[in-house]
C-alpha cells in the first residue's frame, strides 16, 4: 500500500501484541501504524480484543509479547517518557468515584504533574467545554454513565496528551454531548493530535474517522484508509463480510404476540 | 428453587476453583484443617463424659456461647462472609423472597465452616449418652439449634451492621449505639475481672453461665444439663427459646433479603461538594508548593483522605483495626491477671495493626488504579501517598492511646520507650504493608459492594499474603520493641535507647518500604490491574 507512512510519521505503532489469559488468547499478534494526524477508528464485534488490545496499548496490561511505540518511543520500555504523550479514556473500569467530577479532573492533572494553577484554569475550561459545570460539586458516583464517560473524557484531556486513547468515547452518551465532544476531537486533530478509538456504532466511525482497522477474534482483519478498508460498499456491510454475519439467523417464533 | 440455588452456588464456585486453581489447593486445606481438629473434639467429649454433670454442663455453654458471639464478630472485623448468593444478584431474575429463601438457608447451611459446627457440636452432644435417651435427644437437639443460631446470625449481623454502614446518619447513629454499648460492658467486665482470674473463676464466671444458660447463646447447651438434674420444664423450655429465636432471626433474615431485592446497592449520598479536596483552597502559597513528585504525593493523599473520611470499606477497615486491640486489652490483661504494665502493650499493637491493616490497600482502590498507572512512572509517589493518608489518622489515633494508657496507669517514666515503640511500630508495618499490598494483592471488596463480604476461596489468596505480611510484620517487630520491654523489665534508661530506635527504625523502615514497593508497582504496574479486579 503506497500511502502507508513510514514508522517514524506513526503517532503509535502496535507490534506483534499478543495477549492470552489462561487458555483462550485474547489478542493474537495484532500490528498496526497509526499515522500522525489521523482520526483512527478501530472496530470489531463484541470480544474482539479491542479492549484487551488498547489496554496493551496505553500501560494498562503488560503484553505477553510485542511492542507498542508512542510517537519513537518504547512504552513498555520507557513509560516515563511514552506515557505523558498519551491521553487514555478505558471502559468499563471504575473511577475514584468518591471524588466529585472537578476533583477528579484535578487528582487526573497533578499526577500528570501539571502546576496547580494550570490544573484550576483548565478543570474550569472542561467542565464548562464538556457542559459539567453543574455536575463539577457533584461525586461521580452520582453520574449517570454518559457523565461518567464525559468526566473520564476531561481527565484524559486534562495533560494535553499528543495521542488519544479511548475505548468507546460516545457509548451512553446523549447527542447534544456527543456533538460537543466530536467538536473538542475534531479540532484536537486538526490542530495535529491524534486520536485512537473504538466503536461499535459504524455510522459515527464512517462520519469521524479517516483510517479504520476492522479487528476480529484477536486479529487485525482489515486496515489503512476509510475508503480503502471500504472498498467500494459501506462500513457496516464491509464489517459484517469481515467478521461473518450470525450463522444461524433462526426465527424466533414463540416471542411473536400473536 | 432449592436445587437451582444450590447449584447456581456451587456452579460458581467450580468455575472459581477453574480459573484460579491454586484457591482449590486452600479450600482442601482448609477442609483438612478442619477435619484435623475432629480428634481433639472427640477427645473434649471423651473427657467431658467423665465430668461431673455441673461442670459439663458449665464448660458446654460456656463454648457454646464463645462460638456464638465468634460467629458474629468474626465476619464483622476480621474475614468477611461468603457472599455467592448475594441476594441483590436475584433482583433482575425477578425471583421473590419468599422463593430464594429456602434455597439460601440451605446453601448458608452447607458451608465449610456451618458443616464443621455442626459436626463439632453434634460430637460435643455425644458427652450426655450416659444420662439416657431424652438427655441426649435434648443434646442434640440443643446442639442444632446453637449452631442454626450462629450460621442464621452471622447473616443479619452482616446484613444489619452493612445496613447500618450504609447511610451517614444510620453510621452515626450506629456509631454511638456501639460506643454506649461499650461504654455499659466494658466496666461490668472490668469490676467482675478486676481481682483476677481465679476470683473470677471463683465467684463470677458461674453466675455468668448460668445467666447465659437462659439466652440464646447458651440455653442450647444448657437444656441437656437441666433435665439431666431432673428440670423438665427447665429443659423445654430453653428448647423451645432456641426454636423461637431460630424462627424470628430466620424471619428477619428473610426480611432483609426482601428488602435487598427492591434496594440496589446505591453508593451516592446526593453530596455536593464545592470546594476542591485535591487541589486545595484557592489561596495558596507559592513556597509551600514541593517538587512534581511531592505534588503527586500530595494529589494521591487528598484523594486517599477523602476515601478514609467517605467510603464504608475503609471505615470498616479502619473500625476493625481499632476495635481488636482495643477488645483484647479489655479482656485479656484483666483476664489472664497480667501486670498492668501489660497494658502498654495496648498502644503498640494498636499501630501495629494499624499498619499490618493495610496490606492489602491498593486492591481497594479496584479497578480505578488504571488511573494512577496510565500518569507515568510515578509509583513511588503514589505509594508515599497512600501511607501519608494513614499516617494522617493512624498517628493521633495510637497518640491518644498511648497517652490515655500512659494517663489511666501513671507510667510516665515509659513516655520515651512507649513513643519510640509505638512509632517503630507503625512505621515498621507500614513499611511492610506498603511491599505486601504491590507484591500480593488480593480482591477485596469493590467500590458499593458489601463492605463484609468476602469471595468464596479468597479467604486462601488473602491467607497467603496475611501469612506473608504478617511474617515479616514479626520478624520485623522485636527490633522496636525489644528495648522497650527492657526498659520496664530492667531499667528504665532502655527507655530513650527505644526511643531512638523505634523512631529511627520506624522511619527507616516506612520510607524504605515505600520506596521499594513503588519501584515494584511501576515494574508490576502492567499486571497490578488484572490483579485486584
Amino acid at each position: 500500500m503506497p500511502d502507508i507512512q513510514p514508522a517514524s510519521a506513526s503517532a503509535l505503532s502496535l507490534r506483534g501484541l499478543t495477549r492470552r489469559f489462561g487458555a483462550t488468547v485474547a489478542v493474537a499478534g495484532i500490528d498496526l501504524e497509526i499515522p500522525s494526524g489521523s482520526f483512527y477508528g478501530v472496530v470489531g464485534p463484541n470480544g474482539a480484543g479491542k479492549t484487551t488490545a488498547l489496554s496493551m496499548a496505553t500501560g494498562l496490561l503488560e503484553p505477553d509479547a510485542g511492542a507498542v511505540i508512542v510517537h519513537g518511543v518504547d512504552l513498555w520500555a520507557d513509560p516515563e517518557r511514552a506515557k505523558p504523550m498519551l491521553g487514555v479514556l478505558p471502559d468499563g473500569l471504575h473511577t475514584f468515584d468518591r471524588l466529585t467530577g472537578a476533583e477528579l479532573i484535578s487528582y487526573a492533572g497533578l499526577l500528570r504533574g501539571l502546576p496547580r494553577e494550570v490544573v484550576r484554569e483548565r478543570r474550569d475550561d472542561l467542565l464548562a467545554a464538556l457542559d459539567l459545570r453543574q455536575a463539577g460539586s457533584t461525586l461521580v458516583t452520582d453520574y449517570s454513565a454518559g457523565m461518567t464517560k464525559k468526566i473520564g473524557l476531561a481527565c484524559a484531556l486534562v495533560h494535553a496528551p499528543r495521542v488519544l486513547v479511548l475505548d468507546e468515547p460516545f457509548e451512553a452518551v446523549d447527542p447534544v454531548s456527543a456533538g460537543a465532544i466530536r467538536r473538542i476531537l475534531i479540532s484536537f486533530v486538526e490542530s495535529g493530535g491524534t486520536v485512537v478509538m473504538s466503536s461499535h456504532v459504524m455510522a459515527l466511525v464512517e462520519r469521524l474517522c479517516d483510517h479504520v482497522a476492522v479487528v476480529g477474534s484477536g486479529r487485525i482483519l482489515a486496515d489503512g484508509t476509510l475508503e480503502q478498508v471500504r472498498a467500494g460498499v459501506d462500513l457496516e456491510e464491509r464489517f459484517v463480510g469481515l467478521v461473518g454475519d450470525v450463522e444461524d439467523g433462526r426465527d424466533l417464533a414463540w416471542l411473536r404476540q400473536s | 428453587m432449592v436445587a437451582t440455588v444450590l447449584s447456581l452456588k456451587y456452579r460458581v464456585v467450580l468455575h472459581q476453583l477453574q480459573r484460579e486453581w491454586w484457591r482449590a489447593l486452600l479450600l482442601v486445606g482448609g477442609a483438612i484443617w478442619s477435619l484435623s481438629l475432629v480428634p481433639a473434639v472427640l477427645w473434649a467429649q471423651y473427657a467431658l463424659a467423665r465430668e461431673p454433670l455441673d461442670v459439663r454442663a458449665d464448660i458446654l455453654v460456656g463454648a457454646g456461647a464463645l462460638c456464638a458471639i465468634g460467629w458474629v464478630i468474626a465476619p464483622l472485623l476480621v474475614t468477611g462472609l461468603d457472599d455467592t448468593l448475594d441476594p441483590g444478584r436475584f433482583a433482575i431474575l425477578g425471583a421473590s423472597s419468599r422463593q430464594i429463601m429456602p434455597g439460601l438457608t440451605v446453601a448458608a447451611a452447607l458451608t465449610v465452616p456451618a458443616v464443621f459446627f455442626g459436626v463439632m457440636f453434634l460430637i460435643l452432644a455425644r458427652s450426655w449418652r450416659h444420662d439416657g435417651a431424652w438427655v441426649m435427644a435434648a443434646a442434640v437437639a440443643g446442639s442444632v439449634l446453637t449452631v442454626t443460631v450462629m450460621v442464621v446470625g452471622a447473616r443479619i449481623a452482616v446484613a444489619w451492621a452493612a445496613r447500618a454502614m450504609s447511610s451517614r446518619r444510620a453510621r452515626g447513629l450506629s456509631l454511638i449505639a456501639l460506643i454506649a454499648a461499650f461504654g455499659a460492658i466494658a466496666p461490668a467486665i472490668w469490676l467482675s475481672l478486676r481481682d483476677g482470674l481465679e476470683s473470677a473463676a471463683a465467684n463470677e464466671l458461674p453466675v455468668m453461665l448460668d445467666w447465659l444458660g437462659r439466652t440464646p447463646l447458651g440455653a442450647g447447651m444448657a437444656a441437656p444439663g437441666a433435665l439431666a438434674r431432673g428440670d423438665a420444664w427447665g429443659a423445654a423450655w430453653r428448647l423451645m427459646l432456641m426454636a423461637a429465636v431460630v424462627v424470628i432471626l430466620h424471619g428477619a433474615w428473610r426480611a432483609n433479603v426482601a428488602y435487598t431485592l427492591v434496594h440496589p446497592l446505591h453508593r451516592g449520598g446526593g453530596v455536593q461538594r464545592r470546594s476542591d479536596a485535591i487541589l486545595g483552597g484557592p489561596r495558596q502559597r507559592p513556597e509551600r508548593q514541593g517538587g512534581a513528585g511531592r505534588e503527586i504525593a500530595r494529589a494521591v493523599r487528598s484523594r486517599a483522605l477523602v476515601y478514609w473520611a467517605t467510603d464504608v470499606r475503609y471505615l470498616v477497615n479502619a473500625f476493625g483495626v481499632v476495635a481488636l486491640p482495643v477488645l483484647i486489652f479489655v479482656i485479656v490483661v484483666p483476664v489472664l491477671g497480667l501486670d498492668a504494665r501489660w497494658a502498654l502493650a495496648a498502644p503498640v499493637v494498636l499501630a501495629a495493626s494499624i499498619g499490618w491493616g493495610r496490606h492489602n490497600d491498593v486492591a481497594y482502590d479496584s479497578t480505578s488504579l488504571w488511573m494512577d498507572v496510565v500518569a507515568g512512572r510515578i509509583g513511588r509517589h503514589v505509594m508515599a501517598g497512600r501511607a501519608q493518608a494513614v499516617l494522617v489518622w493512624g498517628v493521633p489515633a495510637v497518640a491518644v492511646a498511648a497517652a490515655a494508657i500512659v494517663a489511666w496507669g501513671r507510667f510516665w517514666p515509659a513516655i520515651p520507650g512507649l513513643l519510640g515503640a509505638c512509632a517503630g511500630a507503625l512505621g515498621a508495618t507500614l513499611g511492610v504493608s506498603a511491599v505486601s499490598s504491590v507484591v500480593l494483592p488480593y480482591r477485596a471488596p469493590g467500590p458499593g459492594e458489601n463492605p463484609f463480604g468476602a469471595e468464596v476461596g479468597s479467604l486462601g489468596a488473602s491467607l497467603v499474603s496475611q501469612l506473608v505480611s504478617g511474617a515479616a510484620m514479626l520478624a520485623v517487630l522485636p527490633f522496636v520493641t525489644l528495648p522497650f520491654i527492657l526498659s520496664l523489665t530492667h531499667d528504665g534508661r532502655w527507655g530513650w535507647l527505644a526511643l531512638v530506635t523505634g523512631v529511627g527504625i520506624g522511619m527507616g523502615a516506612c520510607v524504605a518500604g515505600v520506596r521499594a514497593a513503588g519501584s515494584l508497582y511501576d515494574r508490576r504496574s502492567g499486571q497490578l490491574l488484572t490483579a485486584v479486579a
